[in-house]
């Protein structure tokens, strides 16, 4: 018999978990919201969402002790919005030392042409490369609810252009993370999703 | 390097064969217009047309189909198929065709070829090679010969030929690869001649790899139809479409579970179910979508969190959810049952200190702060309770104390536009947008397309919101935003 594979979704203090968790449901595809430990290091594959301020998140990370759990897990991971902030390095969002798994920065906008920020709606995304990618979502919109980003750099594997080209996405070993709410994204955003599920 | 895509032709359809083979046929499209037009809209410039059953029958069948795509669209063809006769290439020509593309003629009658060389010169007479294993195929690869390709070109090259196309039959349709190497050869050997590859591209990277070596383009066909490559990717890039899209809000006033609609903030009409028409709009295209509760009793803002389950489960677009909000507690369980952002409008006046929590418990992002004012003695002046209640508090000052207290957006409707279908309130919005640094929704008075236009462009909103004309079909958000997109409004389509 084959199993289906398991999904976990980390359940921390992150506001667009439920949000993460539907879009999968929408998808076919079940997964479960945990903050266990051995449930995430054995699920098949984990998604890491976020909406929130970076240092209170990475804080609540570090106190439940999934910062390290994140750091060490060898199976498909995939960072939303804020998750894939916290992946990086470092956040200019109140100085915070991110998880350091992507070795990229993460910066606030600064806007040079009365752009707003946060950068908010839908924006298309170019270049693409990741495997968490196909040819259907090349310069396609997706959405955005953001303020800080992540610099293009040697792990980027999409740009999106507001202020300034910054990553839509990177990718490292086993992570993947995806600026944009690819929960939100609509039918674009559930083809992302199906892609990492498959992976 | 030039990507030309590729119709093929089979009884006026597009088709697309493995190998040549007329057995292994799969129909893409039964209206090759429509694919022309869909390349063209991409921003493609040149298209390789073949007349499939003109290769079979020895003389050019489907014109039409030519006639057709050269009269409704500006792209450049090159023609290829059955073209055996003076006729033949004259009415290729007169029916549209910038480039004949010349092949089995050129091996079986070379004076034929290189006649019509002369009189329509090397610009407008593409020699077509086909090749395997570096021999040369004839008449729709239904022939194979045993001249090299070398010696061919070298002859034609001496003679003015100018354009190739060089097609390696073994990986035509096949999805495999290209013949890079053989493209590389002859590129070096002939260095003047324009060798233009085809057949095999399966994905970004064989294209990758002819952009490497210098190919000057390449025909592709079947990795187009299979969705293997996206010519998007490969094509002049227009950074104007690469703009934030201004967003369309459909907004849904829900009373006791049931959608409903004021005029003038005032007398209320069942509008329909939530739900539904949550997911109708988000499949027609909707940006994001705003639900103000405006149930009187806390009873019934329950029946609301089960309703913003609801629509979180069937919505793949995000949404806010505003009405009776007043603490850290509603908000989060607005969001644990899925909303993305919320509203709060009268309890943020009452006590603007709520902003700053929300915002730093939530974050920015999911803040949304809803004013509704009315214009009086020219001070636009903001009401609270749905509009019943005057202030003395003034809309812009009260604008930019929200921002500086931690809004992510804000949410203007004007009373003195809302119900009235004439346009949206462009002169106040403008000044809001310019005042600050997070958007802006422009609310009330949409009546047509053009209000849209106008609060876009007059108003510099970022957003625009409406009810009643999307509940009561008025303007479809499909086609709302295809007129945006054809104004040059940055939208998502």
């Amino acid at each position: 018999m084959m199993n289906k594979p398991s999904i976990a979704i980390i359940d921390y203090n992150a506001g667009n978990i439920q949000s993460v968790l539907f879009a999968m449901q929408r998808i076919g595809v079940e997964a479960k919201v945990t903050a266990d430990h051995d449930t995430i290091r054995n699920a098949d594959k984990v998604i890491f969402p976020g909406v929130g301020e970076a240092s209170t998140t990475m804080a609540h990370l570090r106190n439940e002790g999934l910062d390290n759990v994140i750091r060490g897990l060898t199976q498909p991971v995939l960072g939303v919005c804020v998750g894939m902030q916290l992946l990086c390095e470092h956040s200019e969002e109140n100085d915070t030392e991110c998880l350091g798994v992507i070795p990229q920065k993460v910066k606030l906008f600064q806007p040079a042409n009365g752009e707003k920020v946060p950068h908010m709606g839908w924006n298309k995304m170019y270049d693409l490369k990741g495997d968490i990618f196909d040819t259907r979502q090349e310069e396609q919109h997706v959405y955005y609810v953001h303020s800080f980003y992540v610099e293009e750099g040697p792990y980027t594997v999409g740009l999106t252009d507001y202020v300034l080209p910054f990553s839509a996405a990177v990718q490292k070993d086993n992570f993947y993370a995806t600026q944009f709410h690819v929960e939100k994204s609509g039918s674009i955003g559930e083809q992302i999703l199906q892609n990492f599920i498959r992976l | 390097m030039y990507i030309i895509p590729a119709i093929d032709i089979i009884d006026g359809k597009c088709v697309r064969l493995s190998q040549g083979d007329y057995d292994q046929k799969k129909i893409y499209n039964e209206n090759p217009l429509e694919v022309a037009k869909e390349f063209e809209s991409y921003g493609v410039r040149k298209l390789h047309l073949v007349d499939l059953d003109g290769a079979k029958a020895k003389r050019v069948i489907n014109y039409p189909v030519l006639e057709q795509i050269a009269q409704n669209t500006n792209l450049e063809i090159e023609f290829g198929g059955g073209i055996k006769s003076d006729e033949d290439i004259q009415r290729v020509f007169d029916s549209g065709a910038t480039q004949a593309i010349i092949g089995t003629i050129a091996v079986k009658e070379p004076d034929t070829f290189f006649r019509w060389l002369d009189r329509y010169g090397p610009e407008r007479v593409i020699l077509g090679a086909d090749v395997k294993d570096e021999k040369l195929a004839i008449n729709g690869w239904l022939e194979t010969s045993e001249v090299s390709i070398f010696d061919f070109l070298k002859e034609h090259a001496s003679r003015g030929v100018k354009h190739v196309i060089c097609t390696d039959i073994s990986k035509d349709g096949m999805l495999q690869g290209t013949s890079v190497q053989l493209y590389e050869k002859l590129m070096q050997a002939f260095p003047d001649m324009n060798i233009i590859a085809s057949g095999g591209v399966s994905s970004n990277k064989d294209i990758e790899q002819l952009q490497a070596i210098g190919s000057p383009a390449v025909v592709v066909g079947k990795a187009i139809y299979e969705n293997r490559i996206n010519l998007k990717y490969f094509l002049p890039k227009n950074p104007q479409q690469r703009q934030l899209s201004k967003r369309i809000i459909p907004c849904l006033d829900i009373k006791d579970g049931r959608t409903v609609k004021g005029i003038n903030f005032l007398e209320l009409r069942d509008a329909g179910d939530p739900v539904e028409q949550a997911k109708a709009y988000s499949d027609q295209g909707a940006d994001e979508l705003v639900f103000l509760d405006i149930s009187a009793t806390n009873e019934k803002r329950k029946t609301l969190r089960e309703l913003v389950r609801k629509v979180a489960e069937q919505v793949n677009i995000p949404f806010t959810v505003g009405g009776g909000i007043s603490s850290s507690e509603d908000v989060s369980r607005l969001l644990e049952s899925g909303a993305d952002k919320i509203s709060i409008n009268s309890a943020a006046v009452r006590n603007p200190d709520l902003i700053n929590e929300l915002s730093k418990n939530f974050g920015a992002q999911c803040i949304t702060v809803a004013i509704d004012a009315k214009q009086i003695d020219g001070q636009w002046k903001v009401h609270l309770n749905g509009g019943r209640l005057p202030t003395e508090i003034d809309l812009f000052e009260w604008a930019k104390e929200v921002e500086q207290r931690g809004a992510g957006e804000i949410l203007f409707t004007s009373m003195d536009h809302d119900g009235t279908k004439a346009g949206f309130a462009n002169e106040a919005l403008a000044k809001l947008s310019e005042n600050l640094q997070i958007p802006i929704i422009a609310s009330g008075g949409a009546g047509n397309m053009e209000h849209f236009k106008e609060t876009f462009e007059k108003g510099k909103a970022d957003a625009a919101l409406a009810a009643s004309i999307f509940h009561y079909n008025e303007i479809g958000i499909p086609e709302l935003k295809n007129y945006l997109a054809q104004q040059n409004i940055p939208t998502r389509i």
